[in-house]
């Protein structure tokens, strides 16, 4: 890498200068972590990191005063990670749309994309989804599972936008609270 | 979260499902550099999120219900058919209810489209415009004397009957037509597996659960008014299907 400098607040003590070579040392691997965390993919997470410093020499970012290398770091990489995670979604939501007429003794399709969850994993995930109330329940489902909009799902649910929304929204929490020690599990397998 | 955080639960997960509007969005990506309980409650919603797909490989019980001639119908099925027609004057909650304690792992979740096919060949066989249904139906959870029963019963064609002694025979427990009859009076997917084409030895119509004059309609509508009689026949009218 180019040995390009810029300026980044730390604290009380003022600017200082930090060389875009050492950015890699003090952040790559924190930032790693994170986007790991994000998209269960450490392969991914290696690609996107390495793009963050293409992208900082390309583009060097507009430092204005009171900015931060490691946010923009941050900034940057999260925002591709919620691409990735936001791709997969049209991707899988496509597919489980193509399933939509019912399928004799249907096979899991090759292009299907890998949840990475352990079997055991994967029934925990579908049996908390079958134990939310049913309203929450069918509201997840139609968003997270089958990614129908709002508005068809207020139609189904015979409620408002809000409302199913917020079905969502309750839902979800829910599960996060509930399978939050699977993700820590897991990541031991 | 932090003490002097302002980002609540929801805001982190608007964020993860990209339902966070452009500004409220881009603070918080700023934000998760700074605190790490808002970072980690980011990643297990990723997690959460990428997880979606256990519940797409998965089983899973879609219903719906729609206006019949009989009433309100509801029809349920799995990812490999239908496994519930009914018409029982029941609530949405009983019905899901009854789901949820036949199928105690899959999620149980109204219909977005799926089932839009079996309510349409339903409409046709009503309107006399369908003699043959295709679909498949799960017959996943039932003993295996009732699966024979029922298969059995499905190889009956449009206006054709068999007794109950006659699909005893077929399944070869010739002296079981009372256990036969138990297990069509149990039949989960009515109409499409159709237990009102079995009737007595004697030319009677033996039982039908939900009401004798539905087994009279659907006979009625399969053009075997040979098998009733004429004050049946005006039941089959108050049900509007002549």
């Amino acid at each position: 890498m180019e040995s390009l400098t810029l300026t980044e607040q730390r604290g009380g003590a003022g600017p200082i200068q930090v060389p875009v070579d050492d950015w890699a040392t003090r952040y790559g691997d924190e930032i790693e972590r994170h986007v790991t965390r994000m998209l269960g993919s450490i392969d991914e997470a290696r690609d996107i990191v390495q793009e963050l410093w293409v992208t900082a020499l390309r583009v060097p970012p507009d430092w204005g005063e009171g900015s931060n290398i490691r946010a923009w770091l941050y900034r940057v990489a999260t925002r591709r990670a919620l691409d990735v995670l936001s791709a997969r979604r049209r991707h899988d939501g496509l597919l489980e749309a193509r399933s939509r007429e019912l399928e004799p003794d249907r096979l899991p399709r090759p292009d299907e994309v890998i949840h990475g969850l352990s079997d055991e994993g994967a029934d925990l995930v579908r049996t908390r989804v079958a134990e939310l109330p049913s309203k929450q329940r069918d509201a997840v489902w139609l968003r997270w599972i089958e990614g129908v909009d709002y508005e068809t799902i207020a139609e189904r649910l015979d409620c408002t936008q809000d409302a199913a929304r917020a079905n969502v929204y309750q839902g979800l929490k829910r599960l996060r609270r509930e399978l939050a020690g699977l993700w820590k599990e897991e990541a031991l397998r | 979260m932090t003490g002097n955080c302002t980002y609540r639960d929801e805001d982190v997960l608007a964020w993860v499902l990209g339902d966070a509007d452009g500004s409220r969005g881009d603070d918080l990506t700023l934000h998760l550099a700074e605190c790490s309980s808002c970072r980690e409650r980011a990643e297990e919603y990723c997690a959460l999120d990428r997880s979606a797909g256990a519940c797409r490989e998965g089983a899973v019980i879609r219903w719906r219900a729609f206006q019949s001639p009989f009433g309100k119908m509801r029809i349920a099925a799995s990812r490999k058919g239908l496994v519930e027609l009914t018409w029982r004057p029941l609530d949405d909650d009983a019905f899901v209810c009854g789901l949820e304690g036949r199928f105690r792992k899959a999620p149980v979740v109204c219909d977005c489209g799926q089932l839009e096919a079996v309510e349409e060949q339903l409409h046709e066989y009503f309107d006399a415009r369908r003699t043959r249904f295709e679909l498949p139906v799960d017959f996943g959870g039932l003993t295996d004397f009732q699966r024979a029963v029922l298969t059995a019963a499905s190889g009956l064609g449009f206006g054709e009957v068999a007794t109950y002694t006659d699909i005893a025979r077929r399944i070869g427990r010739p002296r079981a037509s009372r256990a036969v009859g138990n297990a069509l009076g149990r039949n989960p997917v009515a109409i499409v597996v159709p237990c009102h084409r079995v009737v007595r030895s004697d030319g009677s119509l033996g039982g039908y659960t939900g009401g004798l004059r539905y087994k009279e309609a659907l006979l009625d509508i399969e053009g075997r008014q040979d098998l009733l009689d004429l004050e049946e026949l005006e039941l089959g009218g108050e049900l509007g299907l002549r």
